[in-house]
């Protein structure tokens, strides 16, 4: 492992989209390593921008943004791969491949990587089995319903076992059942030594996991609450 | 920072060496190949425009190629005009006609008298009654002398001119010479149209990839945000570029050979009246190979200048 404690940092971070748009301003925080931790906030509060700025989806356009000890700003174009390697991003929309199978989709990451087939299959097949999918392996995603593609695009996310994991409201399709499933998951594999930042406005299931919250509200940091301070329902 | 520091800081791997370079590879070949299977008649018909632009200049080469075959025979059929002195008589002359014929490298000797050349030259100038008013005929004895195949002929015309009661030699290759250089001409015409035609296979197939990526272009963001590197959402794009040439290349080999086998009957025919045994050459293999292989790399850079421009596009500036 590399140096720093901290996995994610922001300093003063700001993100203006072409056309004026302030989506972030002057935000900070620190993400520690194997910490867990909820971003929450209205709709239009800027945690997708936010979580984006980490994958290097979007660069900042003033401060700095820190992934394990290096100015993601200025990496180069041909290091984005090396970032988004090690990061696992569970995407609002799934981001998934409707002409490939379920397996295959899975592997993306595997295949990318270079790894050889028996060993791409044995991950894959244990990533869909984490998730309860094994079973639809050989499907098309335009056969699943929507949250057990959400289910796919986790396990894609984790198959390549990423030190941090981003997700982008993964319980947004799924019901309450379903949904609580899916964060202890979360948690279990935060248990395990991933880090993990989950934007959800899921404010119940939040509450009741009784992590730290960031709080985002018109593009600034409302309240940072410590994982001790969250109440439970 | 190294690649290799992205598998030491986390879990991922990115085992460097050549095994996995391999396996990259053959992931991309596979999927090219997948992708063109997929698309069959877009395929096809991407191969038959390719096809027929590369298999005119081919065409053309190879018409240029038979009909230099044909004119290195007509060489042979030039024959060297000897004027002998005007003094040297019909004893003379026939004498000196079958010396040189013993000559190596002279096939035959034809003696023309004086009459038969005014004959020939007042038939030709409609000049009927010149030899009436002439008294007596200037005209010279001539022995139409007809060189051995792969005898140079300046070499013999010189020879000739050192002979005994040799008064002129004339050769008279103008006409040849016009018809190399008018071969030249058309040979240069052929790398030109090469030159073009190959500019029109690079974008003809960059086109194509082109619109390959815009149909895949949700599956290449996919690929980057999972952290695929430029050159391996590149790959698959540079080897079905390379496939469309290839198979463009293979598929206008396959057109030539069909015309010259379409024109080989005529062309007998031809030949045959004119009592050669000539007939249409196929490309030969350096052609072939020059063509398919050729054509295949003229696919890849057409997609690479179509994947870079697209490239530049995906990532954040």
């Amino acid at each position: 492992m590399s140096g720093s404690e901290h996995m994610v940092r922001f300093e003063q971070v700001a993100k203006r989209y072409p056309g004026g748009i302030q989506a972030l301003g002057e935000v900070s925080f620190d993400l520690a390593r194997g910490e867990m931790v909820f971003l929450t906030g209205h709709s239009g509060a800027g945690k997708s921008t936010l979580l984006k700025l980490i994958a290097l989806l979007e660069r900042p356009s003033r401060g700095r943004v820190l992934f394990d000890g290096r100015n993601v700003g200025r990496i180069s174009r041909h290091q984005i791969p090396w970032l988004r390697r090690q990061i696992g991003i569970v995407f609002q929309d799934h981001s998934l491949l409707s002409d490939r199978r379920v397996f295959d989709n899975v592997a993306l990451p595997l295949v990318i990587a270079g790894v050889a087939y028996p060993e791409i299959r044995k991950r894959v097949r244990a990533a869909l089995d984490k998730v309860g999918l094994l079973e639809k392996e050989r499907m098309y995603p335009p056969m699943l319903s929507g949250g057990q593609q959400q289910r796919v695009g986790i396990a894609r996310a984790i198959v390549a076992k990423p030190p941090l994991l981003l997700a982008d409201e993964p319980t947004g399709n799924l019901d309450p059942e379903l949904s609580a499933e899916l964060m202890q998951f979360f948690v279990s594999l935060n248990e395990l030594g991933t880090t993990v930042l989950i934007a959800s406005h899921d404010l119940d299931l939040i509450r009741r996991l009784q992590r730290r919250v960031l709080v985002l509200k018109d593009g600034t940091l409302a309240d940072d609450v410590p994982a001790r301070q969250v109440a439970a329902p | 920072m190294s690649r290799r520091a992205g598998s030491q800081s986390g879990g991922v791997p990115w085992p460097g060496g050549m095994r996995a370079w391999a396996r990259r590879h053959a992931y991309s070949l596979l999927s090219s190949l997948g992708a063109l299977v997929r698309h069959p008649l877009a395929t096809l018909m991407t191969v038959v425009v390719l096809a027929i632009t590369l298999s005119l200049p081919t065409g053309l080469y190879m018409t240029l190629d038979n009909a230099e075959r044909i004119s290195d025979g007509w060489e042979r059929l030039d024959t060297v005009s000897v004027f002998l002195d005007v003094e040297i008589e019909e004893r003379g002359a026939m004498q000196l006609a079958s010396l040189l014929s013993t000559w190596p490298g002279i096939v035959a000797v034809d003696p023309i008298s004086p009459q038969a050349g005014m004959a020939e030259l007042t038939g030709r100038l409609q000049l009927d009654d010149v030899s009436d008013r002439i008294d007596a005929n200037p005209l010279p004895w001539v022995l139409e002398v007809t060189p051995a195949g792969g005898q140079d002929v300046e070499t013999l015309s010189g020879r000739l001119r050192g002979a005994e009661g040799v008064d002129q030699v004339v050769v008279d290759l103008q006409w040849l010479e016009r018809l190399g250089a008018i071969l030249a001409l058309l040979e240069r015409l052929a790398i030109l149209l090469g030159v073009l035609f190959a500019v029109a296979v690079a974008f003809v197939i960059g086109n194509t990839i082109r619109m390959d990526i815009h149909n895949r272009r949700e599956e290449i963001r996919v690929l980057a945000l999972v952290g695929a590197t430029d050159g391996f959402v590149r790959r698959p794009f540079l080897y079905s570029g390379f496939w469309y040439g290839l198979g463009g290349g293979l598929a206008a080999w396959l057109v030539v050979e069909l015309s010259l086998f379409v024109l080989s009957g005529p062309v007998g025919r031809l030949s045959g009246t004119y009592a050669s045994d000539f007939t249409l050459a196929s490309p030969p293999w350096q052609v072939v190979a020059t063509l398919v292989l050729g054509s295949g790399i003229l696919g890849v850079l057409g997609a690479w200048l179509a994947v870079g421009r697209h490239l530049r596009a995906i990532h954040p500036s």
